[in-house]
C-alpha cells in the first residue's frame, strides 16, 4: 500500500463520510425530538433536486460558478427543509405511522424528482434528459499542511462543502446542547408530556426538528450531487440516507460517535475502491466493493442495536388529549 | 364495527384525491387529463385503442396486463402479511430479485422439461424469498435491528452481488441483461395463438388468486393468523399470552418473503424472461401503496393492485400518446400512498365523531382519559418501536 | 411573607363548570371557591371528575360551560403556560419528568435562565439554575441534588422535583393530583409536612385525593365530588369520616372486606433464592424465597419499583430467573415458557392492563380467548372455532358483568378501564389455575368495582387456590392478605402473617428502615 493510495482513501473517504454525517445530524435532530425519520433518503434526494435545479437555472442565467454553488446549497437546504414539512405534517398533524410516513416520503421523492427532472428539461430547456448536469466543483488544497504525510491528505483536494459541514456540525451541537431550544427539543424525545406541562409546544418543537433534518439532508444530497455524481439524476437514491440512519444508531444518537461511524463507512468505501484499482480487477468488481458499506452497516447493527438506547418517546404519537 | 366500509371509503377518497392532483399537474403541463387517463385504460387492455399491430387486440393487451398484474398481487400480499404482524417489509424488491435470479440460474438455464421446470421455479422462488425474509425477521428478533434498515441494506447487497454475477457470467451482450431463460421454465405461456391473436397466458395468475384466498383464510381463521395479528397489534400482550413473539416475527417474515419470491419469479420468469442488472423493480415499493390502499386485506389488495397496475401498465401508452413523462404515474402512485398513510387519522376522526354521537348512553361514567378521542389510531398505526428485544 | 386573608377573599373561583367528553359528562355545573392560603381538598372516587376539574384550572382542557376567576378576575385559561403565568402550578399524578435530564434541567425546562455568550448568543445558564434551585429547596426544606439524573433518583425525590418545578415558577396556587399514591406512610407524612409548610409560606394548595385520612390531617376545607357533580363542601375540622365516605360513594360503605379464616392446604408455589437481573445486570430481585399455599392470599407489599412486579413476571415466565428455582406443585418450572406455565396452572392479572393484559385493537371476544385460543375446542388442527370463542365470550360477559357497546364485537380500546379490568379478571379466573397472580388488580377503579374484585379474590382463595397479590395500596394488602411479605430494594424485609403487622411497621419495612432476616434468605445489603 503506497502513500497515494492512502491519500486517495482519505480524500474520497472524507468526501463520502462528511455528507453522511451532516445527514445523520439531521436524523438526530428529528429522532431526539421523538419523530422516527426514515425519510432522510427522500429528503436528501429532494434537496439535491431543488439545489441542482437552482444551479442549472442560475448557470443558464450566466451566474458565475462560485455563486451558483452557494445558491445550490442554499436551495438544497431550503428544498429539503420544505419537503420535510410533509413528513412533519403526516407524523404530527395526521398522526400517521412514522415508519410508513418515512417510506412514503422516500417513494414520493423518487417519483416526483424523476418526473419533474424530465418535465422541466423538456418544457424549460427543450431537452429530453433525465438529469441536471452540474459544473465541476472546485477543490481546495491548503498549502503547507497538505504536505504532511497522511494527515496532509485531510487538507488536500477538499470540496468547499466539507468545510461547510464542519461548521454546520459545530453549530448543530451548540443548538442541541446549549440553547433553550435544544433542551426542549431533546426533552420531547424522552417525555413530551413534560415539555407540554412546562409550557413548551411539543408539536412545534418536533416540527422544527423534522425541518432541520430536511435542511441538513438537503445539504448532504447536494454534496453527493456535486462530488460522487457531478449531476442530479435518479442515481442520487443509493440508500445513503439509510446508511446515515445506521450511522446514528451506531453512534447512539450522539454526535461524535456518529461521526466515527460515518468515517468508517467512508473509509470502507474508498478503501474498497482503491483495493479494486490496486489489484487491477475489472470494473465489474467494483460492484462487489459497493456492497461494503451496506454489509458493514448490517454487522455494526448486529453488534450495537440491542445495546444502544433510542430516545424513549421515539415514534410515539403525542396526543394532547391523552395527557 | 364497520371499519371495513370506512376503510373502503377512505381508500376511494385517497385514489380520487391523487387522480385529482394528477389532473392538476397535467393541466399545468398543458395536457388533456381525461385523454391521458383514458390512455391508461387503453394501455392496459381495458378500453380499445384506435389501431392495433398484427395479431394484437384489446384482449391481447388485457392478457398482457394480467401478466403484469400477477407479481403485484403476490408482492402486496407479502407486504400485508408482514404489516399484520407489525413489521414493515420494504425489502420485497430485493427478495424478488434474489428469487428471480436463483430460479433463473438454476432452472431457467437448465433445459428441464416444462412439467418439471415450472413447479421447480415456483418452489425455488418461494424458498429463496423465504430465506431472505426469515433472515430479516431473525435480525429483528435476535439483534433488534429495525427491519426497514436491514431490508434496505439487503436490497442493495442483493442488487450489487447479483449485478456482479450477471455481468460477469450470465450477460447477454446485446441486451446488457441476463440471458433469456428457456420457454419451458417460463411461467407465462408466450404467443399462444387463439382465434388469430397471440396471447400471453400468465399461469401464475391462478396461483396469485389462490394465494389471496389462502392468506385471507390464514389471517382470519387460523391459530397462526391469530398469533401473527396479536403480535402485530401488541407485542407485549402477545408475549404475555404465551405467544412466542420472536418466532412469530420470523414466521411472518418468512411467509412474506416466500410471497415476495413468488412475485419475483412471476415477474422475472413470467412477465419478463431476463433480469436487468443494477435495478430493483418498483413493484416491491409500489406494493406498499397497494397494501395500504387495500388496508392489508387480501380482498382489498386484489382491487387495489388492479388499480395501481392499470395506472402503471398504461403509462407507456399514455406517454407515447400524450408526450407526457410516464413518471407522472409514479407520482400519482406516490400520492395515493401519501393519502393512504393518513388513513388512520381519518379513521380516528370519523370513529371518534361517531363515538361522541352514539356512545353517550352505553358507557358508564368515569375513566375520563381512556374513552377520549384518538381511539382508533389503530390497525396500520402500531408504534414502530424497536425497543427491547422480547424473548421468545 | 403573606398573611391569612379574610373570608370571602377568593383566589380561585370556578363557577358553573361543565365539561363533556365523548360519551361522558366529566363535570356538571360544578362551582368551587378557594380562599387564598388554605389547603382545599377535592375528595371523590376515581372518575368523579376531580382531575378533569383541575385540568381545566391548569389549562389542559377548556370548560364547555362556566367561568373561572383568578384573584377576582375572569380568565380563559387556554394552556398550561398561561396557567403558569397566572402562578398556577400542578403536580401530576404521573410525573412529567425527562428521565435522562438532571433535576436542574427538569426544573428549568420551559422557563430556562439564559445568559449571553460573547455578549449576544443566548445559551442556557445551568450554573445559575443550580444556584437558584439550591436556594428554593433550602427555603422549603425540599432537599435535592440539582445535578442528579432523574432515572437515578427515587419516587419521592421525583415528586420533590415536581414541587420545585412549581416553586421555581413562583406558583402561588399549587395543585397536587393524588400525590400520596406512590409513597410509603413515612414519605406521606413528610409530604404532608411539606404541604403544610407551603401553606404557612402563603401558598394556596389544592389537594386531589380519595383518601379521607390525608384530608383529615392537612386540609382546611374539602369539596366532595361524585359522578361529576359537586355534592358538598365541608370544613375539615370536626368532620365525620364515615359520613364523608358515604357522601363520596353515594351509599354506606363497608370499610373492610368480609373474610373468613384461611384454611391453608399444600404448598402450591415455592420460590427459593430467586434472583432477577434487568438489562443492565442490576439485580432487581435479590435472593427471594417464599411459599404460597392453597387457600392462602400471599401479598407482597412495598413501594413501587422495589422488585415486586419482577417477582410476578418471573413466576409467570415473562422474565428469566438469573438464579434460584420456582416450583409449582413441586414441579420445577424455572425454565418453562410462559405457555407451559399457563398450562401448568398459573393465571396472571398483570399490572398494566392496556399494554400487557389486553390487545386493545382486538375485539372483546378475541381478547377473552387470548389464553385459550390454542386449546381445543377453541381450535381444531390449526383452524379457529369461532362459535366457541363466541360462547366463551358470552359466558364471561354475563358472568363478570363486562359492559360494552356491542358485547363480544366491541373493540376493547373503546371500553372503560373498569370493564377492561373485569375482562382480564374474568378471563384469568376462568383459567381455573391453581395459582392466581394479581398485580395491582384495582388500580384506577372506583370503590364499587374494587369491592367486587376483592370479593372475587377472596372467593378464589376459598375455592382452595393459591393467590399471590402484589399491590401498592396498603389498605388492600392489609384487608385481603393472610400472609404479607414486605419488599424493599429487591429483597424481603419480613414475611409474616398479616395480623402480625401494624401499618407503621409495614411502612418501616417498606422503607427498608426495619428488617428482619429470620425468614429471608439473606441478600439484604
Amino acid at each position: 500500500m503506497n502513500s497515494t493510495m492512502i491519500n486517495n482513501i482519505i480524500i474520497d473517504g472524507m468526501t463520502f463520510a462528511l455528507p453522511l454525517f451532516i445527514m445523520a445530524i439531521g436524523g438526530i435532530f428529528s429522532e431526539k425530538s421523538g419523530i422516527t425519520n426514515l425519510a432522510l433518503e427522500g429528503l436528501q434526494g429532494m434537496g439535491a433536486f431543488i439545489g441542482a435545479l437552482a444551479a442549472t437555472l442560475a448557470a443558464a442565467a450566466g451566474v458565475p460558478d462560485d455563486s451558483t454553488r452557494i445558491l445550490a446549497f442554499l436551495f438544497a437546504a431550503l428544498g429539503g427543509g420544505i419537503y420535510a414539512c410533509l413528513h412533519a405534517v403526516l407524523c404530527i398533524k395526521f398522526k400517521a405511522n412514522q415508519v410508513i410516513s418515512g417510506v412514503v416520503i422516500n417513494i414520493l421523492a423518487m417519483a416526483l424528482t424523476s418526473f419533474l427532472t424530465k418535465a422541466i428539461n423538456r418544457t424549460v430547456f427543450g431537452a429530453a434528459s433525465d438529469k441536471f448536469i452540474l459544473a465541476v466543483s472546485k477543490r481546495i488544497t491548503i498549502p503547507g499542511i497538505s504536505r504532511i504525510p497522511v494527515l496532509g491528505a485531510f487538507f488536500t483536494n477538499v470540496y468547499p462543502f466539507e468545510f461547510l459541514i464542519i461548521v454546520v456540525a459545530f453549530l448543530a451541537w451548540f443548538v442541541l446542547y446549549k440553547t433553550t431550544f435544544g433542551l426542549r427539543l431533546r426533552a420531547c424525545g424522552d417525555n413530551p408530556g413534560a415539555v407540554d406541562a412546562a409550557g413548551g409546544d411539543v408539536a412545534k418543537l418536533r416540527f422544527a426538528g423534522v425541518v432541520v433534518s430536511g435542511a441538513l439532508s438537503g445539504i448532504a444530497g447536494m454534496c453527493f450531487a456535486y462530488s460522487i455524481l457531478a449531476k442530479f439524476s435518479g442515481d442520487i437514491y443509493m440508500g445513503y440516507g439509510y446508511l446515515s440512519i445506521a450511522g446514528y444508531i451506531f453512534g447512539n444518537w450522539s454526535l461524535l460517535p456518529t461521526l466515527a461511524a460515518c468515517l468508517i463507512f467512508g473509509f470502507a468505501r474508498s478503501g474498497g475502491y482503491e483495493l479494486v484499482k490496486a489489484l487491477g480487477m475489472p470494473s465489474a468488481y467494483s460492484d462487489l466493493v459497493m456492497i461494503l458499506p451496506y454489509v458493514l452497516t448490517l454487522f455494526l447493527l448486529i453488534f450495537l442495536s440491542k445495546k444502544n438506547q433510542a430516545p424513549k418517546a421515539l415514534g410515539e404519537i403525542y396526543d394532547k388529549s391523552k395527557r | 364495527m364497520n371499519n371495513g366500509r370506512l376503510y373502503r371509503r377512505i381508500a376511494v377518497a385517497a385514489v380520487l384525491l391523487s387522480l385529482l392532483a394528477g389532473t392538476v399537474l397535467m393541466l399545468i403541463l398543458g395536457k388533456n387529463p381525461f385523454l391521458a387517463y383514458y390512455n391508461l385504460l387503453q394501455g392496459s387492455g381495458l378500453a380499445p385503442k384506435a389501431k392495433y399491430a398484427a395479431a394484437r387486440s384489446m384482449w391481447t393487451d388485457l392478457s398482457s396486463f394480467i401478466d403484469f398484474w400477477t407479481p403485484m398481487i403476490f408482492a402486496a400480499l407479502a407486504c400485508a402479511v408482514a404489516m399484520k404482524t407489525g413489521l414493515f417489509n420494504i425489502g420485497i424488491s430485493g427478495q424478488m430479485l434474489v428469487a428471480g435470479f436463483l430460479a433463473t440460474i438454476t432452472i431457467g438455464y437448465s433445459g428441464l422439461s416444462a412439467y418439471l421446470a415450472k413447479p421447480l421455479v415456483i418452489l425455488i422462488g418461494m424458498a429463496a424469498g423465504m430465506a431472505v425474509g426469515a433472515l430479516i425477521g431473525f435480525l429483528k428478533y435476535r439483534f433488534n435491528i429495525n427491519e426497514v434498515v436491514s431490508s434496505i441494506m439487503l436490497n442493495y447487497i442483493a442488487e450489487y452481488i447479483i449485478s456482479f454475477f450477471i455481468q460477469t457470467r450470465f450477460v447477454d451482450p446485446v441486451s446488457r441483461q441476463s440471458k433469456n431463460i428457456g420457454a419451458a421454465a417460463r411461467l407465462t405461456l408466450q404467443d399462444v395463438a387463439i382465434g388469430g391473436y397471440k396471447f400471453s397466458i400468465p399461469l401464475a395468475f391462478v396461483l396469485a388468486v389462490i394465494a389471496c384466498v389462502l392468506v385471507k383464510i390464514m389471517l382470519d381463521r387460523t391459530v397462526l393468523g391469530y398469533e401473527l395479528k396479536a403480535v402485530g397489534a401488541n407485542r407485549t400482550a402477545a408475549g404475555y399470552a404465551g405467544i412466542r413473539v420472536g418466532r412469530s416475527m420470523i414466521v411472518s417474515m418468512a411467509i412474506s418473503g416466500a410471497l415476495a419470491g413468488l412475485a419475483g419469479v412471476s415477474y422475472y420468469l413470467g412477465y419478463f424472461a431476463s433480469i436487468q442488472p443494477k435495478v430493483l423493480v418498483s413493484t416491491g415499493f409500489d406494493s406498499i401503496a397497494v397494501c395500504l390502499l387495500g388496508s392489508s386485506d387480501p380482498v382489498g389488495i386484489l382491487f387495489s393492485s388492479f388499480l395501481i397496475q392499470v395506472i402503471a401498465k398504461g403509462s407507456t401508452y399514455m406517454s407515447s400518446q400524450q408526450g407526457l413523462e410516464s413518471e407522472i404515474v409514479s407520482v400519482i402512485t406516490g400520492l395515493i400512498l401519501l393519502f393512504s398513510a393518513c388513513s388512520a387519522f381519518f379513521m380516528g376522526l370519523v370513529v371518534s365523531r361517531k363515538n361522541a354521537k352514539n356512545n353517550t348512553k352505553d358507557l358508564r361514567f368515569g375513566d375520563e382519559a381512556e374513552t377520549a378521542p384518538a381511539a382508533v389510531t389503530a390497525a396500520v398505526n402500531r408504534p414502530a418501536e424497536d425497543k427491547g428485544g422480547e424473548e421468545a | 411573607m403573606q398573611t391569612q386573608t379574610t373570608t370571602g377573599d377568593y383566589i380561585v373561583e370556578m363557577v358553573g363548570i361543565t365539561k363533556r367528553f365523548p360519551g361522558i359528562i366529566a363535570n356538571e355545573d360544578v362551582t368551587i371557591r378557594i380562599r387564598k392560603g388554605e389547603i382545599y381538598a377535592l375528595l371523590g372516587e376515581n372518575g368523579a371528575g376531580k382531575s378533569t376539574l383541575m385540568s381545566m384550572l391548569f389549562g389542559m382542557y377548556e370548560p364547555d360551560e362556566g367561568e373561572i376567576f383568578i384573584r377576582g378576575k375572569k380568565e380563559k385559561i387556554t394552556s398550561p403556560s398561561y396557567a403558569a403565568s397566572l402562578n398556577i402550578g400542578m403536580v401530576h399524578q404521573h410525573f412529567k419528568l425527562v428521565s435522562n435530564y438532571t433535576i436542574a434541567q427538569n426544573i428549568i425546562l420551559g422557563a430556562e435562565p439564559t445568559k449571553k455568550l460573547l455578549g449576544f448568543i443566548p445559551i442556557v445558564d445551568e450554573a445559575k439554575a443550580n444556584r437558584e434551585i439550591a436556594e428554593i429547596s433550602r427555603q422549603y426544606g425540599l432537599e435535592v441534588d440539582p445535578t442528579a439524573v432523574i432515572e437515578d433518583v427515587n419516587v419521592s425525590t421525583r415528586q420533590r422535583v415536581e414541587i420545585l418545578k412549581m416553586l421555581y415558577r413562583n406558583a402561588e396556587i399549587l395543585i397536587f393530583d393524588e400525590p400520596t399514591a406512590v409513597l410509603t406512610p413515612q414519605e406521606i407524612d413528610s409530604l404532608l409536612g411539606i404541604i403544610r409548610a407551603l401553606r404557612d409560606g402563603g401558598k394556596t394548595i389544592i389537594l386531589i385525593t380519595h383518601k379521607l385520612e390525608e384530608i383529615r390531617q392537612v386540609a382546611d376545607r374539602c369539596a366532595i365530588l361524585r359522578r361529576g357533580k359537586l355534592i358538598d363542601v365541608r370544613d375539615v375540622p370536626g368532620m365525620d369520616a364515615r359520613e364523608m365516605a358515604a357522601l363520596m360513594v353515594g351509599h354506606e360503605v363497608q370499610l373492610t372486606a368480609e373474610k373468613s379464616a384461611a384454611k391453608f392446604g399444600d404448598p402450591v408455589l415455592e420460590v427459593s433464592h430467586l434472583v432477577v437481573e434487568n438489562e443492565e445486570h442490576f439485580q432487581t430481585v435479590r435472593d427471594v424465597s417464599f411459599t404460597v399455599h392453597a387457600g392462602e392470599i400471599f401479598s407482597i407489599a412495598g413501594v413501587s419499583g422495589n422488585g415486586q412486579t419482577e417477582i410476578a413476571d418471573a413466576v409467570a415466565g415473562r422474565l428469566k430467573a438469573k438464579s434460584g428455582t420456582i416450583r409449582l406443585h413441586g414441579q420445577d418450572i424455572t425454565n418453562m415458557s410462559i405457555r407451559q406455565r399457563t398450562l401448568a396452572g398459573i393465571s396472571y392479572i398483570p399490572e398494566d392492563r392496556q399494554q400487557v393484559g389486553l390487545i386493545l385493537d382486538f375485539t372483546l371476544r378475541d381478547n377473552l380467548g387470548l389464553k385459550d385460543y390454542h386449546k381445543e375446542p377453541f381450535q381444531k388442527s390449526g383452524m379457529l372455532n369461532q362459535p366457541v370463542f363466541e360462547e366463551n365470550s358470552e359466558k364471561l360477559i354475563d358472568g363478570y358483568d363486562i359492559r360494552s357497546a356491542n358485547r363480544g364485537s366491541t373493540m376493547v380500546r373503546s371500553m372503560s378501564g373498569g370493564n377492561q379490568q373485569k375482562a382480564i379478571i374474568g378471563r384469568e379466573i376462568e383459567q381455573d389455575a391453581s395459582l392466581c397472580i394479581f398485580v395491582q388488580p384495582t388500580r384506577g377503579l372506583d370503590i364499587g368495582a374494587i369491592e367486587n374484585i376483592h370479593r372475587q379474590i377472596i372467593a378464589e382463595r376459598d375455592k382452595g387456590k393459591a393467590v399471590l397479590l402484589i399491590s401498592l395500596e396498603l389498605d388492600e394488602v392489609t384487608e385481603l392478605s393472610d400472609t404479607i411479605a414486605v419488599i424493599y430494594s429487591g429483597a424481603f424485609g419480613r414475611i409474616a402473617p398479616a395480623e402480625d403487622y401494624t401499618t407503621s411497621m409495614l411502612g418501616e419495612y417498606m422503607m427498608g428502615v426495619a428488617k428482619d432476616n429470620a425468614k429471608n434468605g439473606g441478600g439484604n445489603e
